[in-house]
């Protein structure tokens, strides 16, 4: 678990941005928090676990795949800006992510 | 309702080039593909030679694919994909103009070579690359088609099974396009090694460029190469109706299963005999209508000489009339591509009145004595041609392929003259 500093905040960010960019061969500026993952950058659901991988090497999270998949469900990603947001919860939370619904 | 099936699109990838204008050119020049094996290192092989496709497929097919799916993709779904751009290209449709539920995908695919010298594989894209219907669905996906998809494996025919499939969902109305043909790769270490256990190559290293020699006495077996063919497969009348090109049509086939032996070919040509038999029977096309055969020709001791026990038994005395080549003295043994691509070098013969060589056909074995079209091509005027295609277990496949005529029908040929 870790807290969110800003700095956290800002490498997510650019990381996720960058992904993006790259994987959908887009430019960088094109991108922004309300930017359709699918509609805006034909992009697929797999990036999302592709991005997870990125993020638990970089913070060392222990945290499953099938927890991050149940809150999901419940919490669908569709922009960039929602896949920060749910990206810094799984660092934040890791296995408790869960217990954020209760 | 039985509808005719023409072909208004093809692409050819091979060793020999990344166009079918590139490929057609090198093959009537009688050029061979074979070199050295460079995609991993052969040193501990007793092949190690190869029809490998040029390295600068992975730049060329950027054009085509984009980063992400091509990084979901082996290469040879690569090959497979690009391969089916271009020829949708070549048909000129707009699949925005017909019903794209009555278009399939049919890929004869044996493996998606997602092997020890593929590289960079993720584990989020293990089971993409590995999935044999992958080449099918990203086909699919790319055009959005949304008739029947999906692959067959019938070893070294699976391509020709699948144009023989679209051939029929055509025929009998339940599709007006289907884009059928296959891609294949083994040049890895360990089905080489697999194959040589079994001493089916060639291993005739020095040189490379001399090693395929289909119906030569001196053959030594089949050397492996790869590629991806793909046809635009169509009904007439929907091809007439948007005045497509059409490069030749479909007259019949046949698939049969020798059920005899896991890796020999019945004895005699008895199997490959009843499957061109059939063929032609199907097609509706008489014996002496044939005027090429593009044959299995591995360039292995058996096939060749059972290829030709079965033309002979087929056509008996006809059989010395008519010429047969083999593409895979050329090309190298595409093996579940291999069905398509010939299938296409045929339709280019009938087209261009044109009929490739068998390169270095260099000892006339006393057994086999048809005309092979030793080492040079040859301009004929061609109306209908056989493709076959022989599979290990015994899948066995011919393809009827007829000229097309865009004036005056031709005396002596049936229906689509």
């Amino acid at each position: 678990m870790a807290t969110i500093t800003e700095n956290i905040r800002k490498e997510v960010k650019e990381i996720v941005y960058s992904f993006f960019a790259d994987e959908c061969e887009v430019d960088i500026d094109r991108i922004n928090d309300q930017t359709s993952i699918i509609n805006d950058l034909d992009g697929d659901s797999l990036m999302f676990l592709e991005l997870i991988e990125i993020f638990k090497k970089k913070y060392n999270l222990d945290i499953e795949l099938k927890v991050i998949g149940k809150y999901a469900v419940k919490h669908p990603v569709a922009t960039i800006g929602q896949l920060i947001e749910m990206q810094l919860l799984i660092i934040e939370n890791e296995n408790r992510l869960m217990d954020l619904d209760h | 309702m039985t509808n005719e099936v023409v072909i208004t699109g093809m692409s050819l990838i091979s060793s020999l080039g990344l166009s079918l204008e590139e490929n057609w050119k090198n093959i009537v020049a009688g050029k061979s593909g074979v070199n050295y094996i460079t995609l991993f290192d052969p040193v501990k092989l007793t092949t190690r030679i190869a029809a490998e496709v040029p390295p600068e497929f992975e730049e060329f097919s950027r054009q085509y694919i984009k980063k992400r799916a091509g990084g979901q993709m082996t290469r040879v779904t690569r090959m497979c994909f690009t391969a089916a751009k271009m020829a949708v290209a070549d048909s000129g449709i707009d699949f925005g103009q017909v019903d794209r539920m009555r278009c399939g995908v049919i890929m004869g695919v044996v493996s998606t070579g997602n092997s020890s010298t593929e590289r960079d594989t993720t584990p989020q894209n293990t089971v993409f690359k590995t999935m044999t219907n992958s080449m099918a669905a990203w086909i699919s996906l790319e055009y959005n088609l949304m008739g029947p998809s999906f692959a067959v494996n019938t070893a070294c025919a699976s391509s020709a099974y699948a144009i023989a499939f679209g051939y029929e969902m055509i025929k009998n109305g339940q599709a007006d396009i289907v884009i059928a043909g296959g891609a294949d790769s083994i040049i890895n270490f360990e089905e080489i090694q697999g194959f040589n256990a079994l001493y089916a190559l060639s291993v005739a290293n020095d040189p490379p460029e001399k090693a395929s020699k289909p119906f030569s006495k001196d053959r030594d077996g089949f050397v492996i190469g790869e590629g991806a063919g793909v046809l635009i497969l169509e009904s007439k009348e929907h091809a007439l109706g948007r005045n497509a090109r059409i490069h030749a049509e479909i007259a019949g086939y046949a698939i049969t299963s020798e059920a005899y032996n896991i890796m020999a070919p019945m004895k005699d040509g008895e199997g490959m005999a009843q499957t061109i038999a059939l063929a032609l029977k199907n097609a509706g096309v008489r014996n002496n209508e044939v005027s090429y055969i593009n044959a299995h020709g591995t360039s292995t001791e058996l096939n060749d000489r059972y290829e030709t026990m079965a033309i002979k038994q087929v056509f008996g005395d006809l059989a010395y009339r008519i010429p047969v080549s083999s593409s895979k003295s050329m090309l190298g043994h595409t093996i579940g591509a291999a069905g398509a691509i010939e299938a296409i070098i045929t339709a280019m013969s009938l087209e261009n009145g044109v009929i490739p060589p068998t390169i270095n056909y260099n000892q006339p074995d006393p057994d086999l004595d048809l005309d092979y079209v030793p080492n040079i091509p040859r301009s004929a005027d061609l109306q209908v041609a056989l493709s076959n295609s022989f599979g290990f277990g015994g899948h066995n496949a011919t393809l009827v392929l007829k000229k097309h005529f865009t004036g005056i029908p031709s005396p002596g040929l049936k229906s689509g003259a």
